[in-house]
């Protein structure tokens, strides 16, 4: 449904959007994932059509973004970061106006609009001025707006930025339920978000895609699960055996009087549990703890994210030093 | 056209909800019912030649401000507003062209002006009454210079919404919509003033003569006259605004 290939977009000098290459299949919602100033908006941007990509190409549903624009325009259900919308209008008011504008035809509007303010559970303000209604009902007459034409594709654009958690929580749970009809792309820099809602995730990074997947697996492949062990024994007899199972560097733990406690990352795939449980049997060591820890989506973020930073600013002072 | 239609209805409406809309009308008819009855007196007074009349108010203080200065106040927010608070998002990214955007803005700006100034014809109406002139004033050359009035209103409500298009500081936008206004009024006689030799050119003069609008509405529309290449003069810079405006906004789209 949207196939990004070597996009990149500039702005003067500003690299915004750096060779970016992507596809989202029919029915699938995405998280696009990335730190702030990571060319997620600027993506999302040439995708709706707002802004052109300076080199590269986007299409929608098989429609070029630029040269066919009004085609994938109509295609697209767009909930930018911050919902612009028009004070003087009420609420139905303003999504009939939208509905017109999206080419609903004048029968079908009014339905259309009901439908859209029933997903969206906005009713209640229907009659309420644009302008006077809370932010998060201001974000949802935003999705009511990106849902009106019933487009087979929606955008959203950091939904639930400035968000309370009770206004998040029912975005998210808005989504989920639209998950079924639409293919969604959803932006975000809050990782438990994404976590919750996508069944896969891309992530940004300097107008780089730095990751692009199914968000567990992704995870696990990368940074790798932990073992954490904790064991009625001396510390130093712990790691030794941990060593010997897991065949990795194990390092101690704090742990009260009496017990040892060490933990070691594991390599993608490997599961030391049951070899290391019988060893700690045989050698009659009670164990108190013995466990895999998969790691955070922060944690894989942050991997990727101030990793790949540490290592271009390690690269830019060797360079530095060279010179 | 059915993207400018959904504009149009949704601009109007905003116009008629707007206060600013409001504040113009109410101070422009009490400024000019004052200006009229005033005059009104002074014509019984002096026993003026009441055929005189209509094309005297043309002349009027208020004429000029709604003329010049009120084309600016309504078209200053159509696009600088839509910039300042970002819905200019929602219109470049809705399944609709520019080109119908800028028509339907313009279209509503131009039909509210009318009926905010048209009807202040009917306050001429209104003194040839007892207490006022008590005589029958002839309207066909009041309608002519409305005309006039109102094709060169149009053609500057569509520079307004160029100049909008241009900044998302709405007063930036009317303040430069108000220098165009007055320097079309103004300016050709001061070049021609100013030129010598050189405004007696074929090419020059003529157009210099093109572009005076106030001595073509004198010479024409307040005769009560009304030409087709001053129309087509007309019709033709509502059009040239109109591109460079649909240039202006579509500039954002091009890398």
């Amino acid at each position: 449904m949207i196939r990004v290939f070597a996009l990149t977009k500039r702005f003067g000098q500003t690299l915004a959007v750096d060779r970016l290459g992507f596809e989202v299949a029919r029915g699938e919602v995405v998280g696009f994932l990335g730190p702030n100033g990571a060319g997620k908006t600027t993506t999302i941007r040439v995708l709706t059509g707002y802004h052109p990509a300076t080199s590269g190409q986007a299409t929608v549903d098989g429609f070029d973004v630029e040269r066919q624009s009004l085609a994938a325009r109509q295609r697209i259900g767009y909930l930018p970061e911050n919902v612009p919308i028009y004070p003087e209008l009420r609420v139905v008011e303003f999504l009939r106006y939208r509905a017109a504008l999206k080419g609903v035809p004048p029968r079908q509007r009014t339905a259309a609009v009901e439908r859209a303010m029933q997903k969206a559970d906005v009713g209640e303000v229907a009659r309420k001025l644009v302008g006077h209604v809370s932010r998060g009902f201001r974000q949802r007459v935003g999705l009511a707006d990106a849902l009106v034409a019933n487009p087979p594709i929606l955008i959203l654009d950091e939904p639930t930025s400035g968000l309370d958690p009770n206004q998040r929580r029912r975005i998210k749970q808005v989504v989920r339920e639209l998950a079924a009809e639409h293919t969604i792309l959803f932006s975000s820099h809050i990782l438990a978000e994404v976590q919750d809602v996508s069944t896969r995730i891309l992530v940004i990074h300097r107008g780089t895609l730095r990751a692009d997947g199914v968000p567990e697996r992704l995870v696990a492949e990368a940074v790798g699960r932990r073992l954490c062990v904790a064991a009625r024994c001396s510390q130093d007899a712990l790691l030794a055996l941990v060593r010997e199972v897991a065949g990795t560097a194990a390092v101690p733990e704090p742990a009260p009087e009496g017990l040892g406690a060490c933990s070691a990352v594991l390599q993608p795939g490997q599961d030391p549990t049951g070899a290391l449980g019988e060893r700690l049997l045989a050698a009659g060591i009670a164990v108190r703890e013995l466990r895999l820890v998969a790691p955070t989506l922060e944690q894989y973020f942050a991997h990727i994210t101030e990793g790949s930073d540490r290592a271009e600013e390690l690269a830019a002072a060797g360079g530095a030093e060279v010179a | 056209m059915r993207g400018a239609c959904t504009v149009f209805q949704k601009e109007l409406l905003s116009y008629f909800v707007s206060p600013v809309s409001w504040i113009v009308a109410v101070v422009f008819y009490l400024w000019r019912g004052y200006e009229l009855s005033s005059m009104a007196h002074y014509a019984m007074l002096v026993r003026a030649d009441p055929d005189l009349f209509a094309s005297a108010t043309y002349t009027l203080p208020s004429t000029t401000a709604m003329v010049l200065l009120v084309p600016a106040l309504l078209t200053m927010r159509c696009f600088a507003e839509e910039r300042r608070t970002g819905s200019i998002e929602l219109l470049a990214t809705a399944p609709v062209r520019d080109g119908e955007v800028v028509l339907g803005k313009w279209a509503a700006a131009t039909v509210f002006y009318a009926l905010l100034w048209l009807p202040s014809c009917l306050l001429l109406h209104v003194l040839e009454y007892g207490p006022f002139l008590a005589t029958d004033l002839s309207f066909g050359p009041v309608f002519a210079a409305y005309l006039g009035m109102f094709l060169l209103s149009a053609m500057l409500l569509a520079f307004g919404c160029f100049a909008s298009s241009l900044t998302d500081n709405v007063l930036l936008a009317a303040m430069l919509a108000f220098l165009f206004d007055f320097g079309l009024v103004s300016l050709p006689a001061q070049v021609r003033a100013n030129l010598g030799e050189l405004a007696q050119h074929y090419y020059v003069r003529e157009l210099l003569d093109k572009l005076d609008v106030g001595r073509n509405f004198d010479d024409w529309f307040a005769r009560g006259l009304i030409d087709t290449s001053q129309v087509a003069f007309y019709a033709g810079g509502v059009l040239f605004f109109l591109f460079l405006c649909t240039a202006s906004v579509a500039s954002r789209r091009v890398a």
